[in-house]
């Protein structure tokens, strides 16, 4: 395996300029949606599948009393252990020699089990129309422009940036230079934290937050579901040597649904739920 | 002939992957010498040419990639020592500036009391700008005021070109005082 | 201050990330907490339109604590000339004031001179008509208390940011100022930009590598279309345009009148022979005073809000907009729209179509049946299906290659004005007579085609000798004789020589003191910090080691340095001239004090066209010297109909009146919607909730848009009273992707004293739910 890559967003260097935004959208040929009026700056309530990123503006009083107008980067964290990959039924989705996590579009069939079950809410199904006008669906995110990375260059979000709020580079690296970054903004946000939740095996997008999670509606401590590694570990290969792959996923829809039963919250901005 | 190296380019260091170096040409780099991509990369035998943001002051580089008579991508140009490859969303964004189905593709012309636009061509227009130029200047040209030479007509103004090349605004400004226009206003103020 | 360059200059940010990462500070002063406060380490709000006591504040600040640059002040500025007598100043007006022409005699503000024509001085600053004392008199008056209840800003913030920036002062350290239009769109604009140079002087921050005050340029050109004199006033290379008065009768009185003895403005007469030269070409002759004649000579303030008043009365018949929109982008924008319908015809050309060149439609609102303007739309390409040169905020003159072909049938501006000249010129071809002499003496040989040679207009703008045709070196090898041509001589030396145009440099290697010489062209001769000989003391060392910029090399016997100093290369410090570092002055020392401004020569704190509250300074609310606009043209709104304060202001993702971003997919998406900015406090008064739609009026019109209720307004603390402001973009119209209603129609028509720049940033407004 080659070198496993991270990218490091420090939000505390981010400026809200959304270039990121834009830049993902012109590498990935992505259209624009229309919005309606959010009540602040922010222009999606959380990422889509024509939207791989969005730019979080967050107004915040501090413990201080201050006031700190907070932005954060947010797209596919890229999990070590992804929930998404462990539940797909039709192995659609797979880690990259880089650490990413892609999906293929030619084995995704739309069930949108990784969509329920992604514990940062980053995947969604687009609709689309073949040529016979029938309808099909497909599961998108963020790619960490793997396309580029297998051409040797970084994701087109962290080489527009120009504060320095987000870095590519070697995973190790990238995570001393967040806990030295912690370090030295303690004074200014004494909340201030790495974010590289374990419970899911660490991320391959490692965040400097200025705040605890919860402020950027992230859940504290998100976990791969026992019911997914179950599914992905146990189930899902007895199932396809019993039935064959495709009839399993109609049956992998039954049983996802109502073994990971996950509650569906309203996508408030504010976020704040946890998940587990 | 300028050699434009794209060996600041942030590279990952990754096995397999060559840094590209581009030559270049003054009207676009050279792309017999652009890395060869072995599969269909965006980017791969695309033309790129150099060119300065068109929004705010501050001057970015842009690199704008080309193919098939289109734009393809445009992103920051590494080498320019004033943003070094980064771009804001605007700076990000212009290759919709090509792309965008707003853009206005044939002269149009509105007549007087017309609810709507018609399709002129280029000879037509030029011909009867000049004409409405000369007929509005002639009435209203004063050669001389107070016994002082001044040359000048009040009747016509010219507004904008803050977002004009400089040897645009230089032609612009020539022709505007050549007429004797003194309404000359660009962007400074508003 | 008056920028926010985090959201609309993000670049010129990147380089402010980074100082602060090797321990510099950034300090924010907006009325509205910004992307760019996010980012600051301080933060002071301030009322719109008061930040002259803001600034006056850190002058006093400067002068009491001992905090000012000595030696600088004292060579580099005019603090120790002696004033005449008859400068006087009392509650708000300086000597010299007449009430019905709204206008001052500045002669009562000059200096005393010896017999030598030279100022009297007094190097120990202490004669109490020293322009030191006078000033230091003047700002007494701007005391933290006084200042705080005037601005809002509480008084502990007003001495963080005083304090920080007065760190500045010490010789080693430098800070900058980065401004924009929310410094110069007010009725004192100009003298807010004076104050931040008075402070600058005093700091000895001008000169010094990250120094200076920056003009934050909003448009890609806007400096290169102000250097080639897009404007009414100045011909190309900030040569005043010449006017209907006796003293620019001919061009021998212009010369005398234009003329300083002194500084290097004294060469002016071989700029304008070389402009008059490149304008007629072989028509310029000795005998006709190389064609002067041939220039338009105006009488009047030409300006925006003039020309629109020209419009609005219909005077004026014709229009060119050249990727311009003012329906959207003008002040008091309904009456700008309605002034359209009185021209006969108006030309656009732009890449798509605005709320301008569409005024006449149903969907504008108007009737077009009773418009009779006729309407040509020319579709212009985009900047990279063409080439050409732009000029940065910094002076850096870049080239930008063709990319592509021009869209349809989209063709390049330089095509368009080419081929209307031709075509003009050539109606005129047969003619005699007063109105052809002037059209038929232009010169305009750009080659054969339709399409001009873009290498003959660069060479023109260079100059050549026009007896062997070739390109000068730079603008010292002009002359007035008319043996020379140059078409603007401050960028004379981009074109040097056959086939070399400087402005397509592109060797990045740093140069020293980041200043890539090798990169682009910077006007003049490829200087990049202007007034760098005050970055050397006197005896011509560097002040500091870590800001050498340019030095005197006493072997060499000339200066030397990482920068191409802007002073003459030979002039040694010993020379009676040689520590006057700001050249282009006639006495070539900075100006704290301006007898030459319209207003004043010290800036003084006068209240907004439209305020809440009365002028605490003085019994004089309104600059006395601002450009006022009366009747139904430009109504005037009071307290009592609309007691908050509004602005403007522009956001990262829309650029100006939103005609190139609102026409894009990407952004449309980012901003969507027009929205008002609050504080909680207004909202919750006005029963207003986040997301409702409301309703703003001004005493001009009224704009509907979405709330957006935030902690980051707050209600200003006036006079112990809360007074509040709202904010807006301005990029908003129904054309495009995004659409909404124009803040503009909310802004008067009403100018600064000195460039008659609309107070965009500060007028009084209600807001109420829809």
């Amino acid at each position: 395996m080659a070198t496993e890559y991270v990218k490091f967003v420090d939000v505390t260097k981010c400026d809200g300029c959304r270039a990121c935004m834009v830049a993902c959208k012109n590498w990935n040929d992505l259209p624009a949606e229309p919005q309606d009026f959010l009540g602040s700056a922010q222009s999606h309530v959380k990422t889509t599948a024509d939207t791989w990123n969005v730019l979080q503006y967050i107004e915040h009083e501090n413990s201080k009393g201050g006031l700190d107008y907070l932005f954060r980067h947010s797209a596919c964290f890229h999990c070590t252990d992804a929930a998404c990959e462990k539940v797909c039924p039709e192995n659609a989705i797979s880690y990259t020699e880089f650490g990413t996590v892609v999906i293929d579009h030619e084995k995704c069939v739309g069930c949108g089990y990784c969509v329920n079950n992604c514990p940062f809410e980053v995947i969604s199904l687009k609709e689309y129309v073949d040529k016979n006008g029938d309808k099909y669906r497909k599961a998108n995110k963020c790619t960490m422009c793997t396309d580029r990375l297998e051409e040797g260059l970084q994701p087109a979000c962290v080489t527009t940036c120009h504060t320095g709020a987000m870095e590519f580079g070697d995973k190790a690296a990238m995570i001393k230079k967040a806990e030295e970054r912690v370090k030295q903004i303690k004074d200014r946000y004494p909340n201030a934290m790495v974010y590289n939740p374990q419970g899911v095996g660490g991320t391959h997008t490692v965040y400097v937050l200025a705040e605890k999670p919860s402020v950027y509606g992230l859940p504290e401590n998100p976990k791969v579901p026992t019911s997914a590694v179950v599914w992905k570990d146990y189930a899902q290969p007895i199932g396809k040597m019993m039935i064959g792959a495709t009839t399993m996923a109609v049956v992998g829809a039954f049983i996802t649904n109502k073994i990971f039963s996950k509650k569906t919250n309203g996508h408030d901005e504010d976020g704040g739920e946890s998940h587990e | 002939m300028v050699e434009i190296n794209l060996n600041r380019r942030q590279f990952l260091k990754l096995s397999g992957a060559t840094a590209a170096t581009l030559a270049v040409v003054e009207l676009g780099f050279d792309t017999k010498k652009a890395h060869a991509a072995t599969k269909e990369f965006k980017i791969a035998k695309s033309t790129v040419t150099p060119t300065i943001c068109c929004f705010c002051g501050v001057g970015c580089g842009i690199l704008v990639h080309t193919k098939d008579n289109t734009v393809v991508y445009t992103e920051g140009d590494p080498d320019n020592p004033i943003n070094e490859g980064k771009l804001c969303s605007k700076g990000t964004t212009i290759r919709q500036l090509y792309t965008s189905e707003k853009r206005v593709k044939k002269p149009l012309y509105r007549a007087p009391g017309s609810n709507k636009w018609v399709e002129k061509d280029w000879e037509w227009m030029y011909e009867t700008i000049a004409k409405r130029v000369k007929e509005t200047r002639d009435k209203t040209f004063v050669a001389t005021e107070n016994g002082l030479t001044v040359n000048k007509t009040e009747a016509i103004a010219s507004l904008g070109g803050a977002a004009l090349d400089n040897e645009e605004c230089y032609l612009l400004a020539k022709m505007m005082r050549g007429l004797g226009v003194t309404y000359l206003e660009h962007q400074a103020r508003i | 201050m008056g920028a926010n360059p985090a959201e609309n200059h993000p670049i010129s940010f990147r380089w402010l990330t980074k100082a602060k990462e090797k321990g510099g500070k950034i300090v924010s002063v907006d009325p509205r907490f910004t992307r760019t406060s996010s980012m600051a380490d301080i933060y002071a709000p301030l009322r719109s339109g008061t930040d002259i006591p803001f600034m006056g504040g850190m002058i006093k600040h400067a002068l009491d604590n001992n905090l000012y640059h000595k030696e600088y002040v004292a060579k580099y500025t005019n603090a120790s000339f002696i004033v005449k007598d008859s400068f006087t100043f009392e509650d708000g007006l300086f000597s010299g004031y007449d009430e019905s022409k709204r206008a001052y005699d500045k002669t009562k503000w000059a200096w005393e001179t010896a017999e030598d024509g030279k100022p009297v001085k007094d190097e120990t600053l202490q004669h109490p008509r020293s322009v030191f004392q006078l000033m230091k008199k003047h700002y007494s008056r701007y005391d933290v208390d006084t200042v705080s209840k005037v601005t809002g800003t509480p008084k502990e913030d007003l001495l963080k940011v005083y304090e920080a920036f007065c760190e500045t002062g010490q010789v080693g350290k430098s800070g900058t100022i980065m401004y924009a239009m929310g410094t110069t769109q007010h009725t004192v604009g100009t003298q807010n930009v004076r104050a931040f140079a008075i402070i600058q002087m005093l700091l000895g921050n001008i000169g010094m590598p990250g120094g200076g005050i920056n003009a934050m340029r909003g448009e890609s050109n806007v400096q290169g279309s102000t250097d080639f004199a897009l404007l009414y006033d100045t011909i190309p290379g900030y040569l005043t345009a010449p006017k209907a008065i006796p003293e620019h009768a001919t061009l021998a009185a212009y010369n005398a009148k234009e003329t300083p003895p002194t500084g290097y403005q004294s060469n002016k007469p071989k700029f304008v022979a070389s402009l008059l030269k490149a304008w007629y070409g072989p028509n310029a002759t000795a005998a006709n005073e190389f064609g002067y004649q041939y220039l338009p000579k105006g009488n009047k303030n030409y300006s925006h809000i003039n020309l629109f008043k020209a419009m609005y009365e219909g005077t004026l018949e014709g229009a060119f907009l050249f990727g311009t929109n003012p329906v959207v982008g003008g002040p008091n924008a309904g009456k700008e729209k309605e002034s359209l319908s009185n021209l006969k015809w108006l030309v656009a050309v732009d890449l798509w179509e605005t709320e301008t060149s569409a005024f006449w439609q149903e969907s504008a609102g108007s009737n077009p049946a009773k418009i009779n303007t006729e309407v040509f739309f020319l579709p212009a390409c985009s900047s990279y299906e063409k080439e050409g040169s732009i000029s940065n905020s910094g002076r850096w003159m870049q080239y930008r290659w063709q990319a592509i072909k021009p869209l349809g049938e989209s063709k390049p501006d330089i095509e368009i004005i080419h081929e209307l000249a031709t075509r003009i010129k050539g109606l005129y071809k047969n003619e005699a007579g007063p109105q052809a002499a002037p059209i038929n003496a232009l010169y305009w040989n750009y080659g054969e085609g339709h399409h001009p040679d873009i290498d003959l207009v660069c060479k023109e703008i260079n100059g050549y000798d026009v007896n062997t045709g070739k390109q000068v070196a730079g603008f010292a090898a002009l002359k007035d004789d008319g043996s020379t041509c140059s078409g603007n001589w401050i960028y004379s030396g981009f074109y040097p020589e056959e086939g070399k145009n400087r402005s397509k440099n592109r060797d990045n290697k740093d140069t020293g003191m980041s200043n890539y010489l090798n990169w682009a062209f910077s006007w003049p001769a490829n200087r990049r910090i202007i007034y760098n000989r005050a970055s050397a003391d006197p005896s011509g060392k560097p002040w500091s080691k870590d800001k050498a910029v340019i030095w005197w090399d006493d072997l060499q016997a000339k200066w030397v340095g990482n920068d191409v100093p802007d002073f003459v290369p030979t002039k040694a410090p010993t020379d009676p001239t040689g520590t006057d570092p700001f050249i282009m002055n006639k006495d070539g020392v900075g100006l704290l004090y301006a007898p030459t401004l319209n207003d004043g020569p010290f800036p003084e704190h006068y209240e907004p066209f439209e305020s809440p509250i009365p002028n605490a300074f003085s019994s004089q609310e309104l600059n006395p010297a601002a450009v006022v606009i009366e009747g139904d043209f430009n109504k005037r709104g009071f307290k009592a109909d609309y007691p908050i304060v509004a602005t403007t202001y522009r956001v990262s993702e829309h650029w100006q009146s939103g005609t190139m971003t609102r026409n894009q997919e990407w952004l449309s998406e980012l901003v969507p919607h027009m929205y008002i900015e609050m504080s909680e406090e207004l909202a919750k008064e006005k029963g207003i909730k986040n997301k409702d739609e409301v309703i703003v009026t001004s005493a001009r019109g009224e704009v509907k848009a979405y709330a957006m209720v935030t902690k980051r307004f707050k209600p200003h603390k006036i006079n112990g009273k809360n007074v509040h402001q709202i904010g807006m973009p301005w990029h908003f119209g129904y054309k495009g992707i995004a659409t909404g209603e124009t803040a503009n129609r909310l802004t008067p028509h009403i100018g600064d004293a000195n460039t008659t720049i609309p107070e965009y940033k500060a007028f009084l407004c209600d807001v109420r739910r829809a």
